[in-house]
């Protein structure tokens, strides 16, 4: 019997030997593994850093039109504090027609500009002096304002800090809160999780965890949130495994830089030196004590006690910190008496609670494709530099929704039933300023100004005026046929297209069919000057989609984007130069090393003189034409010019405009693609107006060239007239294109001197 | 043996080259001539009277920010030189004298396709100028002629 218990004993024990011998190489296989993924997380590039995408940089000027109501909306932006006296970077102060800016350091594309006191003096909303550090000077520019990330898949986002930068008290504190035996430990704490246990038992539950900032550093790191053993111990070892590898100091530099911190909107905020200047619009070396312990508070429950969401939860938990540092001695009695009863103070608005701009944002992105890999733009920390004006973005943005909800109101139509989107670009250096995508401009999905192709119908138009008036046979006043149409098509189709007001309006000469917005002269016409150059006409202007020549087309019934339009207009509106739309400037290393630039490119797609004709007869579609609304809006000097559109069936309205330097495409309708009560004039085109409203705009001079001559002319009856004339009036003309007869009137004005017409006329 | 090869070599790299090969001493001398080509008013009154002069106070910043561009000009710095004179056309969008600058710009970094254009740009904005028209006229038939 004893032998045979010692026999099994022997077994047992031999199968435990053997056990544990595979156990502890299985073990060492673990730890291997979790060593090797340790030193890969340390010793290689800890975090993803999300590319930055700054706005333009405000470029201050005596002469510059800036209301300074604007000016301060972008210095609260970017985290100006408004105070009676400057004194500090950060700063400034307003007295109604005088501002003093403390300027910030600033690092742009292009270089720097050092922090200064720039000095503005208003009148009649411009900018007419202007003194940096107290010297009169030409141009000052201010920081730009943030405007997005290009974030990794969890939208991480962050600000790296160094120790040293971090205040010794919020250290101090940290350890204080988080993790007392810090720098005794090696990774786990059995104090800690002594006391934790403790605390569970005497609580009945999970109420206090026994992790040190190292496990909990190792858990942000590499592993999930669960609550299990298996998790636990994983976490134990690793957290051994980093304090064997690295430094205390290194750690808690790695942790002040992992820590979670709160959510703004999709954007996770993590570590202190981004959660510091993102609730107290401050950098992290000059954050107060109570700041710090709100903060550090924090840690325990970034949503439970976020100070801007749950205040009442933050100030609780700041005060069990403030008493924990009092404890410590790090504060003394009157210190804690006075800081317990302070507000939270955080800003509502800083340069990192930030507004962001997702449809330009997208076309930032689309646009770097090209040169950059995604994992580029979503780690390396880039800087990118844009050309968004946040003034104007802003007035679009309002414009939109503002408009949308009036039409909607209106015309009884169902609540949230329009969409829109708008691109605004300056007419010469093509740099987009403002892009619409949405109604709702914080909403990051479906880019209707650069995805939503859509009909549009008689934006077409000035492609089919512009085509005849590059022909010698045209002309301003050149007689077109308003009469019905009908084109036999294939399968025995018969395109037959109709005026919006239904009738026929006979021969009407081509520019006021334009101004008119005519569907059947301007069918008649497309068909006249032949649809393949009408085609050619579309892509000297920009356009990149397929357009085939079917007689539709020259009403619009073929699909653009709202980007697209845009650059076909920027050209136009450019006199016909085209420069490709671009929203970037420039792109820089997280130290500002720079990358890539997109300077200002142009190529004459189209002579000066038929663009010269086209801005006229888009001059008189505003003045007397479909967008004669914009008369009662804008002063009459600004010139300006554009076209209204609208698809078949009143599915789109759109409205392209234009002044001497901006131009913008605005497109309303709906999704489902249904019809709507509007047309371009009453949809589109108000949007544009309001947009504009309280904007300062150039005007706009169409460029004449040496071929270029005003002719009295009597338009009825398609002949030279001269002033002295009954119904005549003064058009341009390209030479050698000016109508062939002469009225009878003009030889009775005047007298015979021998030569003819032509040189009378152009003596 | 292995020498003659490698001069074999380089012969047949600068033959299928688009661009000439071009000693610094060449280049340098390239840019002074294009440098010594530039009219009058480039240097003197930073080329502002082809649009009126100083009339209004935005020429103030127009003045100083060409007046950086030129210098940067003068130090070859190119890049720089071009972002200034962006900065400019976005103060004075139709200012002429910026495409003549940018014209230059291209054309000296042997951009002739971009020099042209700028040129172009430049006409088209001072066609009521003769003085000034005839100036761009002569330069786009030295960019288009690609003569120095």
């Amino acid at each position: 019997m004893k032998n045979m218990n010692s026999s099994r004993f022997k077994t047992v024990l031999s199968w435990a030997l053997k056990l544990s011998l595979v156990g502890i190489v299985v073990l060492a296989i673990l730890m291997a593994y979790l060593d090797a993924k340790v030193r890969e997380k340390f010793e290689g590039k800890r975090w993803a850093l999300p590319a930055k995408v700054f706005a333009r940089p405000l470029e201050l000027y005596p002469g510059l039109e800036l209301k300074p109501k604007y000016l301060v909306q972008e210095l609260e932006q970017i985290g100006y504090q408004r105070v009676p006296n400057v004194v500090t970077p950060g700063q400034y102060s307003f007295d109604g027609s005088e501002m003093d800016v403390f300027r910030r350091y600033v690092t742009l594309y292009d270089g720097e500009e050092a922090s200064a006191r720039v000095h503005m003096r208003f009148a009649g909303g411009a900018i007419n002096g202007l003194w940096l550090d107290g010297e009169p000077v030409a141009l000052a520019r201010l920081e730009p304002l943030l405007i997005g990330g290009i974030y990794p898949k969890h939208n991480e986002d962050r600000q790296l800090i160094k120790l040293e930068e971090a205040p010794s008290l919020l250290l101090k504190t940290l350890v204080a809160v988080e993790d007392r035996d810090y720098y005794d430990h090696f990774g786990i704490s059995l104090k800690g999780i002594a006391r934790a246990m403790l605390v569970n038992v005497q609580r009945g539950g999970l109420v206090q965890g026994g992790s040190t900032l190292t496990q909990q550093l190792v858990k942000n790191f590499f592993l999930t949130r669960e609550r299990t053993l298996v998790r636990k111990a994983t976490e134990a070892l690793m957290a051994i495994l980093v304090e064997l590898h690295y430094s205390k100091d290194d750690i808690l530099e790695t942790y002040l830089n992992e820590v979670y911190l709160g959510q703004s909107g999709r954007r996770a905020i993590h570590g202190f030196g981004l959660a510091s200047q993102f609730y107290f619009g401050k950098h992290i070396s000059r954050l107060s004590a109570p700041e710090i312990a709100t903060l550090v508070g924090m840690v325990k429950g970034p949503s439970v006690y976020n100070p801007k969401r749950r205040p009442e939860n933050a100030q609780a938990r700041r005060n069990v910190v403030l008493n924990v540092m009092h404890d410590q001695g790090l504060i003394s009695d009157y210190e804690l008496a006075v800081w317990e009863k302070r507000e939270l103070d955080v800003v509502q608005y800083s340069q990192y609670q930030r507004i962001e701009y997702p449809a330009f944002l997208d076309l930032v992105r689309r646009q770097l494709r090209s040169d950059y890999a995604d994992s580029d733009l979503t780690s390396e920390g880039l800087r990118i530099y844009t050309s968004l004006d946040p003034i104007i973005q802003r007035s679009a943005e309002q414009a939109m929704s503002k408009r949308l909800e009036q039409l909607e109101a209106g015309y009884r139509m169902p609540k949230d039933s329009l969409q829109g989107a708008m691109v605004i670009a300056g007419t010469e250096s093509g740099e987009v300023e403002a892009v619409v995508g949405d109604r709702n401009p914080r909403y990051f999905g479906f880019n209707r100004a650069l995805d939503a192709n859509r009909s549009i119908g008689s934006l077409a138009k000035p492609a089919v005026y512009l085509t005849a008036l590059r022909l010698p046979e045209y002309n301003l006043i050149t007689p077109l046929d308003d009469s019905p149409i009908k084109v036999s098509g294939s399968n025995s189709s018969v395109w037959e297209p109709k005026n919006y007001d239904k009738q026929s309006h006979g021969i009407v000469p081509l520019y006021q069919a334009m101004s008119r917005s005519l569907n059947q002269a301007t069918a008649r016409l497309g068909l006249q000057v032949g649809l393949k150059n009408v085609v050619q006409t579309f892509y000297d202007l920009g356009a990149k989609n397929d357009i085939p020549a079917y007689p539709s087309i020259v009403l619009g019934a073929f699909e653009m984007n709202p980007f697209d339009v845009a650059q076909m207009y920027q050209t136009i509106a450019a006199s016909g130069f085209q420069t490709p739309l671009k929203a970037i400037r420039g792109v820089t290393t997280q130290d500002g090393q720079l990358l890539s630039r997109y300077g200002y490119d142009v190529k004459q797609s189209i002579k000066t003189e038929p663009i010269y004709l086209l801005q006229k007869i888009m001059q008189r579609v505003v003045k007397e034409g479909t967008a004669r609304y914009l008369n009662s809006q804008f002063d009459a000097s600004l010139n300006l010019a554009g076209k209204t559109g609208t698809s078949d069936s009143q599915r789109d309205s759109w409205f392209a405009g234009f002044s001497g330097d901006q131009l913008a495409v605005v497109w309303v309708g709906r999704d489902d693609n249904e019809s709507m009560p509007l047309t371009g004039s009453s949809g589109a085109l108000r949007v544009w107006a309001q947009t504009f409203k309280d904007l300062p705009l150039k005007p706009l001079y169409p460029l004449p060239t040496e071929n270029i001559v005003e002719q009295w002319v009597d338009v009825e009856q398609n002949a030279i007239s001269s002033e002295a004339c009954d119904g005549a009036v003064q058009l341009p003309f390209i030479q050698g294109r000016l109508p062939l007869q002469t009225l009878d009137c003009v030889q009775e004005q005047t007298p015979d001197t021998g030569k003819s017409w032509w040189s009378r006329v152009f003596n | 043996m292995k020498s003659l090869l490698l001069v074999v070599f380089i012969a047949l790299l600068a033959a299928c080259s688009t661009t000439p090969y071009q000693s610094a001493d060449q280049i340098q001398a390239s840019h002074s001539e294009v440098l010594a080509q530039l009219p009058n008013w480039y240097h003197q009154n930073l080329g502002l009277q082809l649009n009126g002069g100083n009339e209004y106070p935005e020429q103030q910043a127009l003045a100083s920010l060409l007046q950086q561009a030129d210098l940067e000009f003068m130090r070859s710095n190119f890049q720089a030189c071009q972002i200034l004179l962006e900065r400019a056309q976005r103060i004075s969008t139709r200012e002429p004298s910026v495409y003549v600058r940018l014209s230059y710009l291209f054309w000296l970094e042997n951009n002739t396709r971009s020099a042209e254009q700028m040129a172009r740009r430049a006409l088209a904005l001072v066609v009521r100028d003769e003085e000034a028209s005839a100036e761009v006229k002569r330069l786009l038939l030295a960019i288009q002629a690609n003569q120095y």
